[in-house]
């Protein structure tokens, strides 16, 4: 906001309702500013990650398995971390009340007991005798995990775009098993992965009108 | 015109009021983050934000972060009403629907 703030004078009803909007967009994209760049980074991850598995029989000269996964691990844990670090950022300066905290920190333990139960009935199946089977399942349990966690987010915080990332990352976590192996590593990662990268590039230029508008 | 709220009803008070109701009623924020948001000095935002806290509009809660004081502020429940009413007036007056 570069308009001159100090005076006590209104400005008529028009500039002051402007001025309102104004305020609240600028705020809102203060605080909010970095969500392109966290959908971006798991857009990143989820494509090249799940290309790079689909890559180990999908393509001729694909990556051997060890290196699809070391990529696939490392990619994970640095969308995490730059999600954390702009979450961390978002927060700076804001506290609270003790019911939302709760709230936040039982759905932010979820996500981590959610993926380490749904690791332990995998690891369960292969003692069992899943072979290849694990392929298909890893991959759509943990994105199906994720669509129902978006969904869970937009229940407690009222968010519609989280409501319908939600519904499409179960939709294709369910259906990805279905085009088998390696072909649901191609649509996890062109539908998954793919997504959030539409999602941030949509929220960046829905962001640059808004801003040219407002100019 | 003169059914607008005078306490808000200025461009620097107003700019405060909108910012602070931005967040969740439920959340609060530090003195140096919202003034780093409005881009305003301390001294301006103070100068405002005792007008909003005489008016019962604006909670200010002092506490400590170790050794340092750490000086929370949010919408009353008053104040938000207050603000919600504000805009209202306003729309109205613009013939706009609420």
């Amino acid at each position: 906001m570069d308009e001159n703030t100090t005076t006590d004078s209104p400005l008529d009803p028009a500039g002051m309702l402007a001025l309102v909007r104004r305020q609240q967009r600028d705020i809102g994209l203060q605080l909010g500013g970095a969500v392109p760049y966290i959908l971006l980074a798991w857009g990143v991850s989820w494509t090249l990650g799940f290309l790079g598995l689909w890559s180990v029989d999908g393509l001729p000269t694909g990556l051997p398995l060890g290196a699809a996964v070391a990529v696939f691990v490392v990619l994970f844990v640095a969308a995490g971390g730059v999600s954390a670090l702009l979450g961390i950022r978002r927060g700076r300066g804001i506290r609270s009340s003790p019911d939302s905290a709760f709230t936040g920190t039982v759905y932010g333990v979820t996500w981590s007991i959610g993926f380490v139960g749904l690791t332990a009935i995998g690891v369960a199946l292969i003692q069992r005798g899943l072979g290849d089977l694990a392929n298909l399942y890893f991959a759509s349990v943990y994105v199906f995990f994720c669509g129902i966690m978006y969904i869970i987010a937009a229940a407690i915080w009222h968010a519609v775009p989280a409501l319908v990332s939600g519904c499409w990352l179960v939709l294709v976590g369910a259906t990805a098993p279905f085009f088998g192996y390696p072909g649901n590593y191609l649509v996890l990662a062109i539908a998954g992965g793919g997504a959030f990268l539409v999602m941030a590039v949509a929220l960046l230029v829905y962001r640059a009108a808004g801003r040219r508008a407002h100019v | 015109m003169s059914d607008l709220d005078p306490v808000i009803h200025a461009q620097a008070r107003l700019r405060i009021t909108a910012a602070l109701a931005t967040l969740a009623p439920d959340e609060s924020i530090e003195f140096p983050r919202l003034q780093e948001l409005l881009g305003m000095t301390a001294g301006n935002l103070s100068t405002h934000l005792r007008k909003l806290e005489d008016a019962d509009y604006v909670t200010v809660a002092k506490t400590h972060r170790g050794r340092t004081p750490v000086t929370y502020l949010e919408l009353s429940t008053r104040g938000r009403r207050a603000f919600e009413d504000y805009t209202q007036a306003l729309r109205g007056l613009l013939g706009e629907h609420p």
